[in-house]
């Protein structure tokens, strides 16, 4: 657990998570309040490794389950193992002939049996998706659910249970509770707005790009082999270049792609030239790249 | 202990006014949230400014899209107050007060000046807010003191009697204490004290507007006529209507759940159900793709309407973002196909080298018929009896041929056809524009110049149908 926000901004950091006293603020109130978290922001701004790196600053277990369209209950939740069940009642027919030989008529019959039916319903026979997961694990766990708005709608209906009680009720057994709560992470990339009944649960969270500041922090400690020359011209253009009307400004995996492919390449100082040759690292649009070579000269300074 | 009850009382209600101003903003909130605001208060230092800015923010706003209204609404009612003083919460409650005795230490005491403060507000919280915003804080003192007048007599409070008394003790000789009949006439009252009680009203007036201003300026632009737009106003308006295009975006994909189950998808429930045997114990159903309207629209960009297309040229391209079916000509007397530079640029830059592109022989008036002669000789091939074409213009076709032949045929080989026109409905047959000739064979000719039109608009065509 965090003590305070200024522990969250350390811990992460030893994880190399640099992140600003908004991210830690909110994070820190979420595990004070045990709620959700539902973080919203452009994409490659660190929404996933956010919650990768919670749970290793915390040690606890990351469960991860990756929305996508057409998943399910059987596969976010929980599923009954059909076939296991199927086999097992094959293997089983001899024991069960000889128990129900007792009985003289058919309902004396079924009424034994179903005294015993709970065993086929029964943990044994139930496959634990990454929600039961978290909700039953032994000790606290990090709960990410990655890009819910790439799943159905009908989806966000299984989680409000988890996210308001941190329960999930399943008919045939019933209500499991969580012994400690897990600490949920939703990410989201604006494909489609979530209902105001998940967001109501959650609290929220949207990231931005960071600032010249903390994006250089975050260069220094992912690709220290970046020189702390070029790292500070790096931020400096790269912060340039969102300036521009742009279809897609660069994140923060592009400018690390960049610092990284810059350094490997054994530049010192950012020139001209090889910084030309290389903005395919962080644009991804022809058009994009053709705007910043007509501005080059404003843009690089060597 | 009766003092810092009162104080987390006092401390309790900025943070209802607070609330009461974004929802004045038009951020909806629930009750949930506004708890949840309560609780997370708890746990975070008041002094750490940023930590509490984001405690609001984080608990209060669930839409990202309402992030620089909130913005704006904090800035204007936390910061003008504090300033950058270290400790928040103190200067949250003390400073209005102190900032207030400043004036006169010995005539009224911190309890008598709470007091005040607090009829103050609860007087305000009473008035209707359009009265708020047309009378002078000098016409809502004088209703105040009238009503506190009132509120004495009969016995309701003990205020009125304590600043009348108090008044009593400044007030310079030759005025009697039995005027107090006219109170509201600065005269009869102790300047300093008047001062004050002004002070008083006004500072909680501008708090209490916060909110339905920054609405009122967002409903300003929406209903500004689009013409007369400064460029400043443009730069704003981009922010509103991407804001606006993102939440009509949420909407469509909310209404998209609603229509779902479609006919058996037998391919997947043949592939899940291999673990039974093939016996098919779950049934999977193919969803059904909602019919979104393949959007044609056409442009016009001349000068006579060079303001309005601006406009609407942006407005194009957020639709184009948003859908994936919409493709974007324009025209003054040739038709060009603008799709792609919409897909590939930012809008200010696809906007200025439109106008810069000599392909639409810029400086000649219009053409509509040579431009829908051209449409149907070059992208006939977009229509289809899926497509709503959308043409947007004044119709000012400069007295040459209308070429009603080509437009017929688009109208045929298209589901609907809508024509948006940005001249007022008296002014359709004005000079040299012949809207009233296309009119008949529109699905619909409509008067739109503003953006709320526009949203009513836009909102039929996509959601309700």
């Amino acid at each position: 657990m965090f003590d305070n926000v200024q522990h969250v901004i350390d811990q992460l950091e030893k994880h190399k998570y640099i992140c600003s006293r908004d991210i830690a603020t909110t994070i820190y109130l979420a595990m004070k309040m045990q709620k959700p978290v539902l973080v919203e922001g452009p994409a490659g701004v660190g929404k996933t490794d956010l919650g990768k790196c919670i749970a290793l600053a915390l040690n606890m277990e990351l469960i991860r389950l990756q929305c996508y369209e057409g998943l399910d209950e059987a596969k976010a939740l929980y599923e009954w193992e059909y076939a296991k069940q199927l086999l097992y009642t094959q293997i089983l027919k001899d024991k069960l002939s000889q128990m129900l030989s007792n009985e003289d008529t058919l309902t004396d019959a079924i009424n034994k049996l179903s005294e015993e039916e709970d065993v086929f319903f029964s943990d044994k026979f139930l496959i634990p998706r990454p929600i039961l997961k978290a909700v039953a694990s032994p000790s606290p766990a990090v709960l990410l659910i990655d890009e819910i708005d790439k799943s159905d709608s009908e989806f966000e209906a299984f989680l409000l249970e988890v996210l308001s009680d941190y329960q999930i009720t399943i008919p045939e057994i019933g209500t499991i509770v969580a012994k400690h709560k897990p600490f949920v992470l939703l990410t989201s990339n604006n494909a489609r707005e979530m209902s105001d009944a998940l967001k109501r649960r959650c609290l929220h969270l949207y990231i931005d790009f960071p600032s010249k500041e903390l994006e250089e922090k975050i260069i220094q400690i992912k690709v220290p082999e970046c020189g702390s020359y070029l790292t500070s011209e790096l931020i400096e253009t790269v912060h340039r270049i969102r300036q521009l009307p742009l279809k897609k400004e660069p994140s923060i995996s592009e400018t690390l792609d960049w610092a990284k492919a810059l350094s490997l390449l054994g530049c010192e100082v950012l020139k001209k030239e090889s910084a030309i040759d290389t903005l395919n690292f962080i644009l991804k649009y022809e058009k994009d790249i053709e705007l910043v070579k007509k501005k080059s000269d404003d843009i690089f300074i060597h | 202990m009766k003092h810092e009850n009162d104080i987390q009382h006092r401390v309790k209600k900025k943070f209802f006014d607070f609330t009461a101003i974004l929802k004045d903003a038009g951020i909806e909130l629930s009750t949930v949230e506004v708890m949840d605001m309560f609780e997370a208060l708890q746990y975070v230092e008041f002094n750490d400014k940023n930590a509490f800015k984001q405690t609001l923010s984080s608990t209060l706003i669930k839409d990202y899209t309402d992030l620089p209204v909130f913005e704006r609404c904090f800035e204007r009612f936390f910061e003008k107050k504090t300033g950058d003083s270290d400790n928040f919460l103190d200067t949250l409650i003390e400073r209005s007060i102190d900032q207030l005795k400043s004036h006169d230490d010995q005539k009224i005491t911190d309890e008598q000046m709470i007091m005040l403060q607090e009829q103050v507000e609860k007087f305000l919280d009473e008035q209707p807010s359009e009265s708020l915003f047309e009378k002078t804080p000098e016409q809502l003192l004088s209703l105040f003191l009238e009503s506190l007048e009132e509120s004495s007599e009969s016995g309701g409070g003990g205020l009125g009697f304590m600043l009348f008394s108090s008044r009593g003790h400044t007030s310079s000789p030759g005025i009697s204490e039995e005027d107090s009949d006219e109170t509201g006439d600065d005269a009869t009252l102790d300047d300093d004290l008047y001062q004050m009680m002004l002070e008083m009203l006004k500072n909680r007036r501008n708090e209490k507007t916060i909110g339905t201003e920054q609405k009122k300026h967002d409903e300003y632009l929406l209903n500004k006529f689009i013409y007369q737009l400064t460029p400043e106003e443009i730069k704003e308006m981009r922010e509103l209507i991407m804001r606006f295009g993102q939440k009509m975006k949420n909407r469509i994909s909310l209404r998209k759940k609603k229509i779902k189950h479609g006919s058996l998808d037998v391919k997947r429930t043949f592939r899940s159900n291999m673990q039974y045997d093939s016996i098919p114990f779950r049934l999977f159903y193919k969803d059904k793709r909602i019919d979104r309207p393949q959007l044609i629209v056409l442009c016009d960009i001349s000068s006579s309407v060079n303001q309005y297309s601006r406009f609407m040229l942006l407005l194009t391209y957020t639709l184009q973002s948003l859908f994936s079916k919409v493709r974007t000509f324009a025209f003054i007397s040739n038709m060009v196909e603008i799709t792609e530079l919409f897909r590939e640029m930012d809008p200010e830059r696809a906007l200025s080298s439109i106008f810069s592109d000599t392909d639409f022989t810029y400086g000649w008036g219009s053409n509509y018929g040579n431009s829908f002669n051209q449409f149907m000789e070059n992208y006939s091939d977009s229509l289809s009896h899926k497509s709503t074409v959308l043409v947007i213009g004044d119709a000012r076709n400069n007295n040459q041929d209308p070429g009603m032949k080509s437009f017929l045929r688009i109208k045929e080989r298209s589901r609907n056809l809508f024509w948006l026109n940005p001249d007022k409905r008296h002014l359709w047959d004005w000079s040299d524009s012949i809207a009233t000739v296309y009119k008949p064979h529109c699905t619909e000719m409509r008067e739109v110049n503003n953006v709320i039109d526009l949203a009513d608009f836009v909102d039929k065509l996509f959601v309700k149908k």
